[in-house]
């Protein structure tokens, strides 16, 4: 019974689908984070179909499994992730389940964005002991304007040569996305100049490309090893250290936990600063560095 | 509402696991509420969980089959010792099943507070997301409910009964990783819950078809509405017994 229920539902998801369908789209993007999602949209328009598998209210480390997940990366032809072990906890789960050869490591469409990019503090030792760390560096990059620039250009490159009846349309898109990220790196650099130096803690070390970019200086980090919770000693001594050497802000993605930050901003009176750790629905990615660095601006003018 | 999310090569696999841990644990979730010990599968897993803790504090880098013999082993130990608690201290049982569960899970914490990874694989051992089951993945938790089903209703009585912690260790040890913590009690509790005072081989069928139930409709609405299955099916299980119980209720007035 079960079985011929899905079949009618089947049948009856195709009808709709062939007669609702507009013009079908030539490439279905799978995404795991919506910075890579929001970039594929950015340079593929009306010729890409793209499912983000999480939005920027979730932690991409670890997400639940939902059904449409696992349709969605079975009918993908190209998937858009981070890598660099961000998704080491459910992306290998998935592709296995999904048992869609297009998208497995090593094939046309398994795109990594942070294989294409070098990273930040990759270990010397890869020891358990120092906490969370990942074993390839540092991966969240799309903090990073320049890196991201980098991944747009393989990103729409590949594109380009698993749809290359539209080379043309994508290298269009690719140019006019690179002349506009361009005019606002500049904006943001000459915008950022009063950031330079700044004292900030971090929640967890997921800002660092950030920092870079910026030219933030960390303080310190409430987690005393990435991954693992604060802990009354480990907050103790934050607080003397920044008695000494005060901060201008507490960071911390707005998919965060704050409780940690509270309490060490009650004790330190640095603010606390939830910042959209990517872009929101519906929103470009231009729009979305323009809103994080407005909040950074706000408390530290 | 999607539709995608229909498929059976993505369902398939989450509804026979749910048809094998339903095989072993209505049985024994009958026995469970019969003896009032409730609480008794959070404890064996959480046990479970702290076995593999501990080995792998000891430095042993576990993976594959040497998890689960240590969290078998661990759980049969900590079966060994629930059923000594019950030979000794039956009045107090319940209680000292709570503390058992509470002393595991704390313990867990303590020995991973500086470990991210460790927590992970706790996280692993009790949080089994069902989902992600593929078909090859079903055949141990197949042979293993074979197994306990053959000990439980084949075995002369006074040794099942005697074999009861030991199998429901098993059991539980070998399901929760599979289809998480919430799933395993729900699994356990609920069909027991709703077939509670039928005879026991009408019992039994009863409990089957209300899990069989819950696991499907659970599933199907969670690729309809796209939810966390795991979830879902709880919340499933949970409503399926208690038509059934409202339904048996008004059939038995209208007589």
């Amino acid at each position: 019974m079960f079985n011929q229920c899905i079949k009618h539902c089947r049948l009856l998801v195709w009808v709709l689908l062939i007669w609702t369908s507009p013009v079908s789209a030539d490439i279905n993007v799978f995404a795991c984070e919506p910075e890579w999602a929001t970039l594929a949209s950015e340079l593929g328009g009306d010729k890409v179909k793209v499912y983000s598998a999480t939005t920027a209210a979730q932690d991409p480390h670890h997400i639940q499994a939902r059904p449409s997940l696992i349709a969605k990366a079975r009918a993908a032809d190209l998937l858009v992730c981070t890598g660099a072990e961000l998704e080491v906890g459910w992306l290998p789960l998935l592709l296995r389940k999904s048992a869609n050869p297009r998208i497995q490591r090593a094939q046309p469409g398994f795109f990594m964005a942070a294989e294409q990019v070098s990273l930040l503090n990759k270990p010397l030792v890869l020891d358990r002991s120092v906490g969370d760390v990942h074993g390839a560096g540092n991966p969240h990059i799309h903090l990073d304007p320049e890196r991201l620039l980098q991944v747009a250009v393989q990103l729409s490159k590949l594109m380009g040569e698993m749809d290359s009846g539209n080379l043309d349309y994508y290298q269009r898109n690719l140019r006019r996305f690179t002349e506009q990220w361009q005019q606002a790196m500049m904006r943001w650099r000459h915008q950022a100049l009063s950031l330079q130096g700044k004292a900030v803690v971090v929640h967890h070390d997921n800002w660092l490309y950030l920092e870079q970019w910026l030219g933030l200086t960390r303080v310190a980090m409430l987690e005393p090893k990435s991954g693992v919770p604060p802990t009354s000693r480990h907050l103790s001594m934050l607080l003397s250290q920044l008695e000494k050497t005060p901060a201008d802000v507490i960071m911390l993605a707005s998919y965060q936990g704050d409780k940690a930050a509270r309490w060490l901003s009650a004790k330190t009176n640095a603010p606390v600063l939830a910042l959209p750790f990517s872009v929101a629905e519906d929103e470009k990615l231009i729009d979305w560095f323009d809103r994080l660095l407005a909040q950074l601006l706000e408390v530290m003018p | 509402m999607t539709i995608e999310g229909l498929d059976l090569a993505i369902l398939g696999p989450a509804f026979v696991a749910g048809l094998l841990v339903l095989a072993t644990h209505v049985p024994l979730g009958r026995v469970v509420l019969q003896r009032g010990i409730i609480f008794i599968d959070l404890a064996i897993a959480q046990i479970a969980a702290v076995g593999v803790i501990v080995a792998y504090r000891f430095g042993w880098d576990t993976h594959g089959w040497e998890v689960q013999f240590v969290a078998m082993a661990s759980a049969l130990l900590g079966a060994a010792l629930l059923s000594f608690l019950e030979k000794y201290f039956e009045l107090l049982q319940e209680a000292l099943i709570g503390v058992i569960f509470v002393l595991a899970a704390t313990a867990s914490v303590l020995l991973l507070a500086d470990n991210p990874h460790g927590g992970e694989q706790l996280k692993e051992l009790l949080v089994g997301q069902i989902l992600w089951l593929s078909w090859s993945q079903l055949l141990p938790l197949a042979v293993m409910t074979v197994v306990i089903l053959l000990c439980w209703f084949k075995a002369p009585k006074n040794v099942a009964r005697l074999a009861f912690y030991p199998l429901f260790a098993l059991a539980v040890t070998s399901s929760v990783q599979m289809v998480g913590v919430y799933l395993v009690f729900a699994s356990l509790i609920l069909p027991a819950l709703a077939s509670h005072g039928d005879k026991p081989v009408k019992a039994l069928m009863v409990g089957y078809i209300i899990g069989g139930l819950g696991y499907a409709t659970g599933l199907v609405f969670s690729a309809l509405w796209d939810l966390p299955s795991g979830a879902l099916i709880v919340w499933c299980l949970a409503v399926t017994a208690l038509a059934w119980k409202i339904l048996t209720a008004m059939v038995v007035s209208n007589r």
